[in-house]
């Protein structure tokens, strides 16, 4: 059910984009603003993440020359300090150790110079305790120079003291590394930062390259792949090229241009077929001319000459025509001609040649037929026509009849052909019109 | 890395000049019987604790690493900045603080090494003060008593400007040792001194004589890091002074020279 669902809803945003796009032309871009957009987004978010990158490195720069320029001798100062408060350890031993108050004195004396360095004083800590120490041993040296005993009672006090000073000489030696450890800490954490940040710029390029060559591939070069296709098989007898609906102006410009070029060929065509129609044809009549009818009818004879196939030639003649004309009219003797077409096509089989051979006279050519098959034929048309009432401009309504004269085509040229059948036409003249005629090859025709 | 490339190339470029003549060092004398007495490089014996000593050694060292020959000339305090000043001396070593007069007048080097300063006075005059002011005897609390300096000194400098506010009768004297004479012969109450110069002073009188009265000082100008003063007009001076500091800090040379003559790290 749920897939049903999805299927269904993803037709439907299918088909909205679809409609979106047939229906607007402003959804439709121009290729070259559309990469240029893209080309310029990338480099916004890759600048960013260079910027980002080239940030973070100034940092590490920074931190390694604070590492270099601060923190090292920093380090160093906490070292000379951690030194100098042992020396202040050792100088106040020396003052428990010692029995003459002069080496006692020289001791305090240092104590007191060592306690009194700014190394010392600019460390509160140290500061604090170096100057408890300074006073507790001026004093302890004050009192032993009156009595040398109490030296005893004061050293579990002094061990106390330089306890504490051990222990400071401890903290200050593992401030100075710590100074160390922050600066590595920060530098390793921005090299880890600006490791993300490379991977993330390296994706980022891969998948801008991907989507270039999905977006080339589906919005040019495949629409291209297909508009050549359909140039490759344009031509007449196929239909208007079809395409998928494509936003990019250019292909879209192309395929609108292909399908032009299709309906102009189709048009072309057309022309050339009205050309060729007009060049055929009689203009009265609409039947083929007698050019057109000797070049089919020469085609249609060596077709079955060399088939050896039945052929039968006609020529046929209105009777008493010029009578119509100077009784009627030349628009009636035109009717006459015309409706005598008319008739004509409507008669005769599809294969058969019609041509208005010239004035009232007209040639036929019977393709599979025998010179009987094609009389049985002539017959009928020559008593259906000689019946038809031919109604003319004025109203008025004539019979006419015609003279045709046959001959047997499969064994003889065009021009021999159409001769006995002139002269099989002229036999029907002469035995009194409205007749059919057969001439038979070498012999005198026959009336039928 | 530009500059430090730089800086080399001054100094490859002038060290055959410093190299070629004599440099005139002047040095702050302990007492006046060191005056006028010219020592030549590496004649001079080594003194365990004696700040004079001890900038000897250092400008022995400094000669040495620059191809020099040094004549060193024990000074009064007083008079070695104004030696400096008038080129008569390529090198001052009287223990300079750094302060805006002197920078206007001399070049100053890199950091030699760090003072503070303290007071000192005969520990039953300071007891009296304390009694007296009710609180520990330190420099803010000093009142009506009399305090002698060396004369030209940031201590001299710091007490003229609170003489008044904290009614000081201040004694100025040439040299080191005219403080505990001060001192003794009761010219006056306490003396302001640089901590390292009073040690060795100190040390050598009989136990009890003086003390150190309240907490060492270094900020307002009293304490801070020492320079050797250099004339401004000698640029290639301070440039291979300052290179030969940094050579014997990274060697070790200069902590050597420490040790030969305090217990303690002076940075």
């Amino acid at each position: 059910m749920g897939r049903i669902s999805v299927s269904s809803g993803n037709f439907s945003r299918s088909a909205w984009i679809d409609r979106i796009l047939t229906n607007s032309s402003q959804f439709r871009f121009r290729a070259s603003r559309a990469f240029a957009l893209l080309a310029g987004v990338f480099a916004l978010i890759f600048g960013l993440l260079l910027a980002l990158l080239a940030r973070d490195q100034q940092l590490v720069v920074e931190a390694t020359d604070r590492l270099q320029q601060q923190t090292v001798p920093e380090i160093i100062r906490f070292q000379r300090l951690a030194r100098n408060l042992e020396q202040l350890r050792q100088e106040g031993e020396r003052i428990f150790a010692v029995n003459s108050p002069e080496a006692r004195q020289q001791a305090v004396f240092v104590v007191t110079l060592v306690a009194s360095h700014p190394s010392i004083i600019e460390h509160p800590q140290s500061a604090a305790l170096a100057r408890e120490t300074e006073r507790f041993l001026v004093e302890v040296n004050r009192q032993a120079n009156e009595n040398p005993a109490m030296l005893k009672d004061k050293y579990q006090d002094w061990v106390a003291l330089a306890s504490r000073l051990s222990l400071q000489v401890d903290d200050v030696a593992i401030q100075g590394i710590n100074l160390t450890t922050a600066d590595l800490t920060s530098v390793s954490r921005l090299m880890q930062t600006s490791r993300v940040k490379l991977i993330g710029a390296l994706v980022l390029v891969g998948a801008f390259l991907l989507l270039l060559v999905f977006l080339l591939r589906k919005y040019l070069i495949r629409p291209l792949q297909k508009i050549d296709r359909q140039l490759s098989e344009l031509s007449i007898e196929r239909p208007e090229p079809e395409y998928p609906l494509t936003p990019i102006t250019e292909i879209f410009s192309i395929e609108e241009a292909s399908k032009r070029f299709h309906a102009s060929l189709v048009e072309n065509e057309h022309a050339r077929h009205e050309l060729e129609k007009l060049a055929h044809r009689d203009g009265l009549t609409g039947l083929i001319n007698r050019r057109y009818f000797m070049l089919r009818a020469e085609a249609e004879l060596l077709r079955a000459h060399r088939y050896e196939r039945s052929v039968t030639v006609g020529m046929a003649d209105l009777d008493f025509f010029k009578r119509i004309n100077d009784t009627y009219g030349h628009a009636a003797g035109d009717v006459v001609l015309k409706t005598f077409a008319q008739m004509l096509l409507d008669s005769v089989r599809q294969t058969d040649l019609v041509c208005r051979y010239g004035g009232e006279e007209f040639a036929f050519v019977f393709p599979e037929s025998t010179v009987e098959e094609a009389r049985m034929l002539a017959e009928r048309f020559r008593q259906r026509f000689s019946e038809y009432d031919i109604r003319l401009p004025d109203g008025g309504v004539v019979r006419i009849t015609l003279s045709i004269g046959l001959a047997d085509a499969s064994r003889c040229p065009l021009e021999v052909a159409l001769r006995h059948a002139d002269d099989a036409l002229y036999e029907a003249k002469h035995q009194g019109r409205n007749r059919v005629m057969i001439a038979a090859e070498d012999q005198p025709t026959s009336p039928v | 890395m530009l500059s430090r490339l730089i800086t080399l190339c001054f100094a490859l470029l002038f060290a055959s000049g410093v190299a070629a003549r004599d440099l005139q060092v002047a040095l702050g004398a302990q007492d006046a019987s060191q005056l006028d007495q010219r020592v030549e490089v590496n004649k001079a014996v080594v003194q365990p604790g004696s700040v004079s000593s001890f900038n000897e050694a250092l400008a022995r060292e400094i000669c040495r690493r620059v191809g020099a020959h040094c004549v060193i000339t024990p000074m009064r305090f007083a008079e070695i900045l104004p030696g400096v000043e008038a080129g008569q001396f390529e090198m001052g070593f009287g223990n300079f603080l750094r302060s805006p007069d002197r920078e206007k007048r001399v070049a100053f080097s890199e950091a030699i090494w760090r003072s503070s300063s303290r007071l000192v006075a005969k520990p039953q005059v300071a007891e009296r003060l304390a009694q007296r002011i009710k609180q520990e005897v330190t420099l803010d609390s000093l009142r009506q008593v009399r305090v002698a300096c060396i004369e030209g000194s940031m201590q001299h400098a710091y007490l003229r400007r609170v003489a008044d506010e904290q009614a000081l009768t201040l004694v100025p004297v040439k040299t080191m040792t005219d403080l505990l004479v001060a001192l003794r012969e009761n010219k006056a109450d306490f003396t302001l001194e640089p901590m390292l110069s009073a040690y060795v002073k100190i040390a050598k009188e009989a136990p009890g004589s003086f003390e150190f009265v309240g907490p060492p000082v270094a900020d307002r100008g009293l304490g801070g890091t020492v320079h050797i003063a250099i004339p401004k007009q000698q640029e290639d001076v301070l440039l291979i002074v300052n290179q030969a500091i940094a050579a014997m800090r990274t060697d070790g040379t200069y902590q050597r020279i420490v040790r030969q003559f305090f217990p303690f790290s002076m940075d």
